[in-house]
């Protein structure tokens, strides 16, 4: 049997006594292009949290490539490359200084940082923007920059959470390509999204999130079957009604 | 195994920031080290008789030199931990496979890293108006670093639990300063009534500045032993729950 790219049992997590996630479960197989819908408030990012390591679980285990996430911590977060929602970086850095930091934080040599540095600028299209600071760098961009941080260590999983948001249609379409690509090559990929479209378009699995709760899970064609688009099965479920 | 790249990276990071905002940080201190030993040492030294058999101007110096460095070091660390917390930059380093002891060994080297620098700046002022001596030079690099470190495992502690500048501020303004006042950088405690200064050989910065001074001067009036067992102590007792904090992860991870 296969080990699990991701595996979380029973996850729990709350701040005092508003909990944020209520116990889910759930897996994806080595190569899963999945993706993890809901409202926001739902849970999506809190449990991204959980998982990398910027959040703490209250109870229950998550387990990265069949490594405890706060057990072997250390190993599980060389795994994975998160794409954040929020703009998490020293706004006064430039661009490849972000990047030579990151790809140092994960142990790389310098030569090896450089060379990998230009090859992720070059593919999310950063290159001739690598000595501006980040501040001055445009919606579009800053998303590009956090994808290209994800990216540096070349993790096995990569978690991208609404790397979409804000940026133009044409990069939209680009980004669209490349990740089908990487997931090709092998990598695991988890997309949180408000774009149902781009859901539909890139997972192959879908997990719905509704308030702290795992509200439907499956493939994507269990989704849209009947003719129905994923968004109305995804109002249905979040409206409360039955799935 | 140790993540030695990602140490040197964070410690690359702090050093690096240091000098991209230079005025604030080298700058501002170095001048305000001028200006002390300036109107304290050279101007009013040369009215005041000899303190402690030596010259005014000499037994001040230490105290500057002490005084600028452990603020230095302080402010490095807990304005870094918190600007990071606050923009949430901190999580580039939560993701990463650094160690809870390689991030503090990072943020403290960064923060001991600026204050050596500004202990540099200082000695270099004072050449200027022949107030450096030095005689005891282990003993001066031991209480440089042993302070620097003891402040900025302090500013580690401030950088997490500060909610916001003004709380920030609270422990230069009310605790950092006013020690240092206190603990004899001015002035021979002889100076002082007799209650005034029984009070004060519990004022840790006595012990830091009489020590900095003594490894200047050989010149002392606390107990260096005393003093030396109080550094280690809280190295030992701050460095322990700073990475007790780190591992529970309080006000790092959500």
């Amino acid at each position: 049997m296969s080990t699990h790219a991701l595996e979380i049992k029973n996850l729990k997590k709350s701040y005092g006594k508003n909990v944020a996630v209520d116990g889910i479960s759930f897996s994806i197989e080595q190569g899963e292009f999945f993706g993890l819908l809901g409202p926001n408030g739902a849970g999506k990012t809190t449990t991204i949290h959980c998982i990398t390591g910027i959040g703490t679980i209250t109870s229950g285990s998550i387990s990265i490539l069949g490594l405890d996430v706060v057990k072997e911590y250390r190993e599980t977060r060389k795994k994975i490359g998160l794409s954040p929602q929020d703009y998490n970086v020293d706004i006064f850095a430039k661009v490849w200084k972000i990047l030579d930091y990151a790809g140092g934080y994960y142990g790389m040599r310098k030569k090896e940082r450089m060379n990998r540095i230009e090859k992720v600028l070059a593919e999310c299209r950063l290159t001739e923007h690598k000595e501006k600071a980040f501040q001055h760098l445009s919606g579009g961009l800053k998303r590009r920059l956090m994808l290209a941080r994800a990216l540096m260590h070349d993790p096995e999983i990569l978690i991208l959470d609404e790397p979409t948001a804000g940026i133009d249609v044409e990069f939209r379409h680009e980004l669209w390509e490349f990740l089908r690509k990487l997931n090709k090559s092998g990598k695991t990929i988890i997309l949180t999204s408000h774009y149902l479209e781009e859901v539909e378009l890139l997972c192959s699995r879908i997990g719905i999130i509704h308030k702290g709760n795992l509200a439907a899970l499956g493939r994507k064609d269990e989704f849209v079957k009947d003719g129905k688009k994923l968004e109305d099965k995804y109002l249905i479920i979040t409206r409360g009604e039955h799935f | 195994m140790f993540n030695w790249i990602g140490l040197y990276t964070l410690i690359r990071r702090e050093v690096e920031r240091t000098f991209r905002i230079i005025a604030q940080t080298l700058g501002a201190p170095l001048i305000s080290a001028f200006l002390f030993i300036f109107i304290f040492g050279f101007v009013l030294g040369r009215k005041i008789e000899l303190v402690g058999g030596v010259p005014y101007m000499l037994f001040v110096f230490p105290g500057i030199l002490m005084m600028n460095m452990l603020t230095a070091s302080f402010d490095n660390v807990s304005h870094t931990l918190f600007v990071s917390r606050w923009v949430r930059n901190i999580h580039e380093v939560l993701v990463a496979p650094l160690s809870y002891l390689e991030m503090i060994i990072g943020y403290v080297v960064g923060a001991i890293t600026r204050g050596l620098l500004i202990g540099l700046g200082v000695l270099l002022i004072g050449l200027l108006f022949g107030a450096v001596h030095i005689a005891h030079p282990l003993l001066f690099i031991f209480y440089a670093i042993g302070v620097t470190t003891i402040f900025a495992l302090l500013g580690i502690l401030a950088g997490l639990w500060a909610k916001g500048f003004e709380q920030l501020g609270i422990f230069n303004i009310f605790i950092i300063m006013p020690l240092s006042f206190l603990g004899g950088m001015f002035y021979s405690i002889e100076f002082l009534p007799e209650t005034v200064r029984a009070i004060t050989i519990y004022n840790p910065m006595f012990y830091f500045i009489d020590g900095m001074r003594y490894a200047s001067l050989s010149y002392h009036e606390s107990n260096l032993m005393v003093g030396a067992t109080l550094i280690i102590g809280l190295i030992l007792f701050l460095g322990t729950l700073v990475f007790y904090l780190f591992k529970k992860g309080w006000r790092l991870r959500e």
